[in-house]
């Protein structure tokens, strides 16, 4: 009897620990009754601290409770995850083609908001604006202009180097007076066909009619003067790529800490690598430049880029109106707030989406963007490659790098991914 | 009380395992099926909507060429490596287990790498094999370390099947020392009275007694190496050109990355089907090899 009398109430302790555990969770969530309450999902690692802080502040500020999360898994995933269980966050951050493949069932509409005639990046979906730009990013030739003039002895100026011939020309300069080997190559694949490859598509006179033409079969890569202007620039590159020897092996940490040091002068990339140069001991005269080409219809004067990260907000039943309202609030402050404008480009150093907001301690790759952006000079990014893009095509060009193919047989299996791909709906 | 009546049976049943058949089923069984009914959707992943579309997953399945040669790839890494792990363990064992001094020491050695998780692991000898074996390689003029491994297909494979070496051999290791402690002594002195050699008592008598140590190596490294993800995920993420794209890893990629929720349902479907056929086959046959002392 005493056996069973004392199982029965370890058994009662446990019920009430666990209770009380249930509890406290609900406690925890209903104690922002007071205030509205708004959760953020952040897909930027770089700027995570920067946004727990600027939380703090602006809850303190305002009595609207924020909440900031970070995931490292792909976002798309992150957000299925939380959708599948009903707890979506009150905004989201994603790339342009999450806003396309999540706005028409999740997003809210957000047309008649102040901020959209500030910007020429927002995301549209139908006659519906879903996607607020977070900031602008651009893609490009890195230089290190320091290393450049350490060696030439001259003053260096991008805009002088605008064609193929004169790029030769510096690296043969370059080669001879010291620095062998003055490039390096992410072999990332996201960086190869995400990022350089898309740039060959995203320059041709009709995108759309382009990747139709891919999709058909009928585009005839080998021929295509873009295609071929490009791939010139790319076996430039690797001609004197540092790690020429074993250019799949390359370590995007270390490639960038020779760009930052000045042990290479020139890599394809774009101004969210600041935050990797930035941890070395880096040099602050760098920039972002057109990838040179021999060409004459004004796309080696340009960057390619626009907005990037885009904010949404959830438009379920499992968001209150008042947290809709609060976060719409929150996109405003941002915009028109100093406060708000200082959290994004002094504390977060992005280049602003916004024509109002003056952007003052940039880095330099982020001043080469948004004077590119501010004269008009980004050829937008196209924001339809199929998800499988990056890998599939990055995987053929990869081998490209590795000497394991050569350039019709590249263009070849570009050709034969695109055919058997079924196009993204836009 | 009768202990007999079904009601009683009942409540034994509820009182030992309620709980845990409840969370069984809620995070194992429920998923399963849930898991199963989404192959036969074109769910993106995100989206409100599941249309079903029947078997046409299945189909798609079957003619992705990329799932079947990670597939094909998958095979190959496991046969080596399972064969390698066991090899290495079984003597690591031998080893710690025949009276050399500082035996324990050595136990708790081989065991080590396992307590590191495969993702650390991964990114440890991602540096071993890009920085520290290419010095190395420089330094003395071999050339074949002059170039990192990991840059080249066969290498790729060849780094991840070491890495994994290296991670279970240990563990395995504790398996196989936890069979040469259980044949009993008196076995083996009879064995050396009727003149039998060292190696002879090992391969005739302790062998075939800890059996049952072999069924559960081999089935632990069988599925663990078909299911293989995180190492491969950190030490060459499928690279160069996708050639190390293990199975487990392309069902992810196919599901999350591609978006093709669907197919990459269905993939792992199968994928589980191809695990648990030869798993069970393995310990079927492993079972029949077993004595009893």
């Amino acid at each position: 009897m005493k056996k069973k009398l004392l199982a029965v109430t370890l058994a009662a302790a446990m019920t009430v620990s666990l209770t009380a555990c249930g509890s406290s969770g609900t406690a925890g969530g209903g104690a922002a009754a007071g205030g509205v309450s708004i959760t953020i999902f952040n897909s930027k690692i770089e700027v995570q601290a920067q946004f727990e802080e600027m939380a703090k502040e602006y809850s303190e500020a305002t009595g609207v409770n924020v909440e900031v999360y970070y995931s490292n898994d792909t976002v798309a995933a992150h957000l299925a995850t939380k959708y599948s269980s009903n707890d979506p966050y009150t905004l989201s951050m994603v790339d342009a083609k999450d806003v396309y493949s999540l706005a028409e069932d999740h997003a809210a509409d957000l047309t008649g908001e102040k901020w959209v005639e500030k910007t020429n990046y927002a995301i549209s979906i139908g006659d519906r604006v879903v996607g607020f730009p977070v900031c602008v990013e651009a893609r490009g030739l890195i230089y290190n202009a320091d290393a450049i003039e350490a060696v030439t002895g001259e003053k260096f100026n991008p805009e002088d180097y605008a064609t193929l011939d004169a790029f030769q020309g510096l690296l043969e300069k370059l080669a001879a007076g010291g620095m062998e080997t003055p490039t390096g190559i992410m072999k990332e694949d996201w960086s190869l066909a995400g990022h350089f490859l898309s740039e060959i598509y995203e320059m041709q006179d009709d995108v759309d009619g382009f990747i139709t033409a891919l999709h058909g079969g009928t585009a005839d890569l080998a021929n295509n003067a873009k295609w071929n202007g490009k791939m010139d620039y790319f076996d430039t590159m690797m001609k004197y790529n540092y790690a020429a020897a074993s250019a799949i092996a390359a370590e995007r940490e270390v490639s960038e800490q020779k760009l930052a040091e000045g042990e290479i002068a020139f890599m394809f990339g774009g101004n969210w690598d600041w935050s990797m140069i930035n941890a070395y001991d880096h040099s602050d005269n760098m920039g972002i430049m057109p990838v040179p080409e021999n060409t004459s219809d004004g796309t080696n004067k340009k960057l390619v880029g626009g907005g990037s990260k885009y904010f949404f907000i959830d438009s379920s039943e499992n968001t209150s109106d008042e947290q809709r309202q609060a976060a719409k609030d929150f996109l405003n402050w941002l915009v028109f707030d100093e406060a708000g404008n200082s959290f994004l480009t002094e504390k977060c150093a992005l280049v602003p989406a916004y024509s109002n907001i003056a952007a003052a301690g940039l880095d330099p790759l982020s001043v080469s963007v948004k004077s590119y952006a501010d004269a008009g000079n980004l050829i937008d990014n196209y924001n339809y490659l199929p998800d499988d893009h990056f890998s599939l095509c990055g995987a053929a060009f990869q081998k490209y790098l590795a000497g394991q193919t050569d350039r019709a047989g590249l263009a070849s299996e570009i050709e034969k991914y695109w055919s058997s791909t079924t196009p993204v709906e836009h | 009380m009768k202990t007999n009546t079904m009601s009683y049976k009942c409540r034994q049943f509820l009182m030992f395992a309620g709980v845990t058949t409840a969370v069984f089923v809620a995070v194992v069984i429920v998923p399963f099926l849930y898991g199963i009914y989404l192959t036969l959707t074109s769910w993106d992943g995100v989206s409100k909507q599941k249309p079903f579309v029947g078997l046409a997953n299945y189909v798609a399945t079957f003619s992705d060429g990329a799932y079947w040669q990670a597939m094909g790839r998958t095979f190959l890494y496991s046969v080596i490596a399972v064969i390698l792990v066991n090899v290495v363990a079984f003597i690591l064992a031998f080893l710690v287990t025949s009276g050399v001094k500082g035996q324990n020491f050595f136990r708790a050695g081989f065991f080590t790498p396992n307590l590191i998780g495969g993702i650390v692991l991964g990114y440890i000898w991602k540096f071993v094999f890009n920085r520290a074996f290419v010095a190395l390689g420089n330094t003395f003029s071999v050339g074949a370390l002059s170039t990192s491994w990991l840059a080249t297909t066969g290498g790729a494979m060849l780094c991840l099947i070491i890495v994994s070496v290296w991670q279970y051999a240990g563990y395995m290791m504790l398996i196989y020392v936890a069979g040469f402690m259980s044949v009993s002594e008196d076995v083996l002195e009879a064995a050396r009275i009727d003149g039998c050699t060292d190696s002879q008592s090992i391969v005739y008598v302790s062998v075939p007694l800890m059996a049952s140590s072999f069924v559960q190596c081999l089935f632990l490294t069988v599925t663990r190496c078909f299911m293989v993800y995180d190492v491969n995920l950190s030490l060459t993420n499928g690279e160069p050109f996708n050639s190390s794209v293990m199975a487990a890893m392309h069902v992810y990629n196919q599901a999350f990355t591609y978006k093709n929720f669907g197919v990459g349902q269905a993939e792992a479907l199968v994928l589980f089907v191809v695990c648990a056929v030869v798993g069970v086959l393995q310990v079927y046959i492993g079972k029949k090899g077993e004595v009893s002392a």
